[in-house]
């Protein structure tokens, strides 16, 4: 009861002299301020790339696997692959049709990215993705068919240059006028666009990874440059009541089988679930967020100098006051506790502002990628822990002289 | 208001009977005994001696004035009673405690409890209002928030500062100021109230006011050792105290002094 009541004292002393000095305070907390803010706004982006991410896989299904060469949570050079990636096969075309016929699978289909603007009578795109899969892309990726029609079996068949363009896409190209039928350029190629489609609502991509448009798998093979080792795979769905293992499984049969693997010999093909996509995302944002509690950890030690020095000086101006306080007759751990109590609201404060900065502008960042995210709670008590811990760590250096001061020499200075 | 002979001062044999015997805890009604008491600074290698001994006894309610010339120990003696400070040798005994051999957290209680404490330059926090300088004290000894807002009150009544509470000292006259600071060091009842060259800053009209003050204390009881320059501030009190070169030259009745000093 006591000490709640005297930390309630000593707070509004604390706020007091923070108000007393406000421009003094405000640059004393600048670096707390600094480190809070980035690491708020980052996680408040990550949140919101990790939730999108979720969400997306919830919208394809949490099913959806693809085969692919070679798995590496980054993008590989292909001239520096391991070796034994470097000797496997490129998936073809055959390999995903039978993958199609086993029982335990419901859709299978090579699919490949490859880039390129959009472009129709002098009015491009930006660099974009496109998808060379087949008519069923929407059931395994969402969005739906707007307008026109898919590909043909014919289409699929002889890689026949058409496509079906995102509506954004369309709109920036054609304006009010329809699309359909028109010929337009996919990153220097001619395609006729036979349907518009709406991707998924909210779904991520970075910059340059929009979907411009699906075109059929053959078209792309013979007038793109597939990067066979990054931008090719099969996607796989398992049929309704399958599991992901049991599919994955059946797959792996059916792919050692076609590439007549010995026993014992090791697949020469990869599989990547939903599951492994968001370990991905995790793992590299993991490291992301490391990188940024190392930099705001620097400017909070900074900050946190700035406290040391900011104290050092309070408790010089204020010696008499200390002197008094003595006189009347608060103990040395009474003066160090209302130097601690100063110092780490100081902290504590510039924490809370940060923590708004923070959350405001990942909000900024989260609307303008249209994402919705919602804030990182849990980080914000931390957040507020590791301020308030800053202050006592940096304050305790000049609470503890303050609470040495000889009571006489302290009221005698002038 | 009681009469003055209630409290009789202690006489002289009365007070070489206290301080004889050393290392004996002294009765009671005795407040403040001091025996051999010295304090010494080390200035780079010269030593100032600024108390060679000092033999004081002062009983419980009696009204002391402290008088001397600049140098002579003044406030060194008053900043040792007041427990602000420790003897390099010698003895002092509050209320029949040994203070001299207590620890830094035992003289900051004693401060709390025992002693209030007045300075010539005040020393109220600036940015606190009256009321807030007041309950410092009470802060320090864990008394409750609403108990501790109803003594400083009480506290700040008793010196006629009822309707200043909430003003801060840079809005108070500099009688005023030193009006809250008595009642600061009163709001803890203490046993002794000290006061070095209270009225030191103050014009004689105000040093009147103060000495008012002072004299109502001392007359419900309140013990009260002042530090002063001027006889006219010392003869209100009931025996006055000369130091010379950090001993005591000499110790009388007010009659006495008054007589003295041709006042
Ligand atoms: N902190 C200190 N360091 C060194 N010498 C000191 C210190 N405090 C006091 N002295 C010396 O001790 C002696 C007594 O000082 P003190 O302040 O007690 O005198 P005083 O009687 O109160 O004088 P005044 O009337 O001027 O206030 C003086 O010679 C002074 O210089
Ligand atoms: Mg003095």
């Amino acid at each position: 009861m006591r000490i709640v009541d005297r930390l309630g004292q000593n707070l509004t002393i604390a706020l007091d002299t923070l108000r007393a000095g406000k421009i003094r305070s405000a640059l004393t907390i600048l670096g707390v301020v600094i480190g809070v803010a980035t690491v708020m706004a980052m996680a408040a982006i990550v949140q919101g790339i990790r939730e999108q991410i979720v969400h997306t896989i919830e919208i394809a299904g949490p099913t959806t696997f693809y085969v692919i060469r070679y798995f590496s949570s980054t993008p590989v050079n292909p001239n520096r692959l391991p070796r034994d990636a470097k000797n496997r096969p490129d998936l073809i075309p055959e390999e995903a049709q039978r993958i199609a016929s086993l029982p335990e699978i419901g859709y299978s289909a090579i699919w490949a990215q490859v880039f390129g603007r959009v472009e129709y009578q002098g009015i491009r795109t930006q660099q974009m993705t496109f998808m060379a899969a087949d008519d069923r892309y929407t059931e395994i990726q969402g969005g739906e068919l707007l307008e026109g029609r898919w590909f043909t079996r014919a289409e699929l068949k002889s890689g026949t240059p058409v496509a079906v363009i995102d509506h954004d896409v369309a709109r920036k190209l054609f304006g009010q006028a329809n699309p359909l039928d028109k010929t337009v350029r996919l990153g220097g190629r001619p395609a006729r666009v036979i349907g518009i489609y709406a991707p998924p609502e909210n779904i991520f991509a970075p910059q340059g990874q929009q979907v411009g448009a699906i075109i059929p798998f053959l078209f792309a093979d013979h007038a793109f440059v597939i990067d066979k080792i990054n931008a090719l795979f099969i996607a796989v769905k398992p049929r309704p009541g399958v599991t992901v293992a049991e599919a994955q499984d059946a797959v792996t049969v059916a792919m050692r089988e076609i590439r007549a693997l010995r026993p014992g010999q090791r697949n020469t093909f990869d599989m990547i679930t939903q599951d492994q996509i968001l370990d991905t995302f995790n793992k590299l944002t993991g490291v992301f967020f490391l990188v940024m509690i190392v930099l705001s950890g620097v400017a909070l030690m900074v900050g946190g100098i700035g406290v040391m020095a900011i104290m050092m000086v309070s408790v010089t101006s204020r010696t008499r006051e200390i002197g008094v306080r003595k006189a009347l007759g608060a103990t040395n751990a009474d003066i160090l506790l209302q130097f601690l109590v100063e110092a780490s609201t100081l902290t504590g404060v510039g924490g809370i502002i940060g923590i708004i900065v923070g959350l405001g502008s990942g909000k900024l960042v989260t609307l303008a990628m249209s994402i919705q995210a919602s804030p990182p709670l849990g980080l914000t008590l931390v957040a507020v822990g590791v301020s308030v811990g800053i202050g006592i760590a940096f304050g305790l250096l000049p609470a503890m002289r303050a609470a040495r001061l000889d009571p006489i020499e302290a009221l005698r200075y002038e | 208001m009681r009469n003055t002979d209630e409290y009789p001062i202690s006489t002289t044999e009365e007070r070489e009977a206290v301080v004889a015997t050393a290392g004996a805890a002294p009765e009671e009604d005795w407040v403040i005994v001091t025996r051999g008491l010295k304090r010494e600074y080390d200035m780079g290698g010269e030593v100032v001696r600024a108390l060679r001994g000092v033999d004081l006894a002062i009983r419980r309610n009696e009204y002391v004035a402290i008088m001397g010339p600049s140098g002579s120990g003044k406030s060194t003696l008053m900043n040792l009673i007041g427990c602000l400070d420790t003897p390099n040798d010698g003895e002092y005994w509050l209320n029949g405690q040994l203070v001299s051999a207590m620890s830094d957290d035992q003289l900051a209680r004693v401060r709390n409890k025992e002693i209030g404490f007045v300075f010539q330059t005040f020393n109220l926090l600036p940015r606190a209002t009256a009321l807030h300088n007041v309950e410092l004290p009470l802060v320090y000894a864990g008394v409750p928030g609403e108990e501790r807002r109803r003594r400083a009150e009480e506290a700040l009544e008793r010196v006629q500062l009822g309707a200043r509470m909430l003003h801060k000292p840079n809005e108070l006259s500099g009688g005023q100021r030193q009006r809250v600071a008595i009642a600061r060091a009163l709001v803890n009842r203490p046993s002794i109230l000290l006061a070095d060259e209270p009225t030191g800053n103050l014009d004689s009209t105000t040093s009147e006011e103060i000495m008012k003050v002072f004299e109502e204390l001392a007359d419900q009881g309140q013990t009260v050792i002042m530090v002063t320059h001027e006889p006219d501030i010392a003869a209100h009190a009931r025996r006055v105290i000369v130091l010379r070169d950090g001993v005591i030259a000499s110790d009388d009745k007010r009659s006495a002094f008054t007589q003295k000093v041709g006042l």
